[in-house]
């Protein structure tokens, strides 16, 4: 019966030892994989929103006129009950709910990433990290349907809001996010992926997240001691990185910072967890 | 140059949604064949493959053969790259193409030719590539006209087919294939069987897990018995299935 292993050692391999490759040089190589094999997941992530809006007549264009509805009645419902400028105001919440609903959206989405694409991970060796660029690229190419809803705003609204330099600002810091989006959504995903209740606890954050982020309401209402606390609100921060360049306004020193800091902690609580639990996501699907 | 080379490889699954303990763990202890243990977190483990060492050079042909629960499936995921060893090293050389469930990723909303892409593309094919296999996809899964229609407008055997066509479209250089015979009606099985064996002799590996005896007699050199998450038997072909077939 042990004849069999006689055989093979006889005739073992030619390396003595297999050469060991450590954690983090594996991690990397997801990182950098995933990265290289963009063809891929950005096929993935348009094929998931053309599959979405098969067979309706708008097709994904429903993104943005759900969008649309949604932000202009918001728009007049909260100017006329919170009495406010309706010029100020329309352009600030539309911008700001863009932003908002990019952040929430991916959020939510990438928590259940590794569980929603088992079958296919479980089938063919790709790196995880594609599957991160996979839902990130999927709800950046639906933001930037949504963009379309400030055409409207910019039209009507030009003599409050503009188009200037602070708006091609809008391409470096939505690169930021996408760093945060990707560091932030390994994180959350590896979490998610052992702990199924994650993604019910981030859903009903997300809900709290968007009344006590200004996102319906601006922060200059508040008192001057608590506008310095919304800083401490990392949700505000990104906001704030697209909604400003939307309405043709700079980001203040302070958020860049503070958006640069986050994405520093994120990097490096994204590669530490990544190399240390990589090998453990197939197991917990 | 191919080469698939493990040293006392174990794989072990973590299960986390066991409440009734004792119960689950006699029943999965009967039903699998794979011990159950509980690691150092009190998490219940499966043992799916127990210190597996083996080295497989070109032109290997190897047979997979177990019981159900052996860890034929986990073994060939194994060698897909897609579970990691618990412990031991593993060391594999050579693009491989796992033929382990052909018809995942096959969206049924998306025409065939929108699947030949994103199957081309998933399994790692340039676009020029794939428009290379477009003309022998068509004409082995003699779809024609259908290929612009919904996956959902085919019926089951054409599924197959396709799925068939496209995951048989790529040369590896290690093949690693889990019970893929036996795909379409009676017509489209001896093409099958025909575009199967070209692939077997073009690829340099062949892991093949199958229940048919006769298949693992034509075409391998070597077979693998599993039980039970080990190595029961590694080599000659009819040793291993008087072994396999005598337990019974």
């Amino acid at each position: 019966m042990d004849s069999s292993l006689n055989i093979d050692q006889n005739t073992l391999s030619p390396a003595a030892t297999i050469p060991k490759r450590d954690r983090k040089t594996l991690a990397y190589q997801d990182f950098a994989q995933g990265l290289s094999q963009w063809r891929i997941w950005l096929l993935l992530a348009y094929q998931d929103i053309k599959l979405r809006y098969r067979r309706s007549i708008l097709g994904p264009f429903w993104i943005t006129l759900s969008m649309a509805i949604t932000v202009y009645s918001m728009g007049f419902l909260y100017a006329h009950l919170f009495k406010i400028d309706m010029r100020q105001y329309y352009p600030f919440l539309v911008a700001g709910m863009l932003a908002w609903s990019l952040i929430s959206t991916v959020i939510i989405e990438l928590t259940d990433t590794f569980i929603v694409y088992d079958g296919l991970i479980k089938q063919i060796k790709l790196p995880y990290s594609l599957y991160i660029h996979r839902v990130a690229a999927r709800n950046i190419i639906i933001f930037f349907h949504n963009l379309l809803v400030m055409i409207p705003v910019l039209v009507i609204f030009h003599d409050s809001i503009k188009v200037n330099f602070y708006t091609l600002l809008l391409i470096p810091n939505l690169l930021l996010i996408y760093i945060n989006i990707f560091t932030f959504g390994m994180i959350l995903a590896i979490i998610g992926a052992r702990y199924r209740d994650i993604s019910q606890i981030i859903k009903s954050l997300i809900q709290v997240a968007f009344f006590v982020t200004p996102v319906m309401w601006n922060p200059i209402v508040l008192p001057l001691q608590y506008q310095k606390m919304i800083h401490l609100n990392p949700f505000y921060i990104f906001v704030e990185l697209l909604r400003a360049p939307l309405i043709g306004a700079p980001n203040s020193l302070s958020i860049i910072a503070i958006a640069l800091f986050i994405t520093v902690i994120g990097t490096s609580i994204c590669a530490l967890m990544f190399a240390r639990y990589r090998g453990r996501i197939i197991y917990w699907l | 140059m191919a080469i698939i080379d493990i040293r006392n490889v174990s794989v072990e699954f973590p299960v986390y949604n066991l409440s009734a303990r004792s119960f689950k763990k006699r029943f999965i202890r009967m039903a699998t064949g794979g011990a159950v243990v509980e690691d150092a977190h009190q998490h219940v483990v499966v043992n799916a493959l127990k210190d597996i060492t083996l080295t497989a050079r070109d032109g290997d042909r190897i047979g997979l053969v177990g019981h159900n629960g052996s860890g034929k499936s986990t073994f060939l995921r194994l060698l897909s790259k897609i579970y990691e060893p618990t412990t031991g090293d593993i060391h594999i050389d050579g693009n491989i193409s796992p033929l382990l469930d052909i018809m995942q990723g096959i969206e049924a909303e998306f025409t065939g030719y929108e699947n030949i892409i994103t199957r081309g593309t998933v399994l790692g094919l340039s676009r020029k590539q794939i428009d290379d296999r477009v003309q022998d996809i068509t004409e082995f899964s003699g779809l024609g006209d259908y290929l612009s229609m919904p996956i959902r407008t085919y019926s089951s055997g054409m599924r197959v087919r396709l799925a068939f066509a496209i995951s048989t479209s790529i040369k590896p250089d290690i093949l690693l294939i889990d019970e893929v015979f036996g795909a379409g009606d009676a017509n489209f099985m001896d093409k099958a069987r025909t575009r199967m064996i070209t692939l077997l002799q073009q690829s340099s590996i062949v892991v093949m897990a199958t229940h048919s005896d006769e298949l693992i007699r034509e075409f391998c050199n070597k077979v693998l018995l599993l039980d039970g998450g080990h190595i029961k038997y590694f080599g000659d072909v009819e040793e291993a299935m008087k072994l396999y077939r005598g337990e019974k």
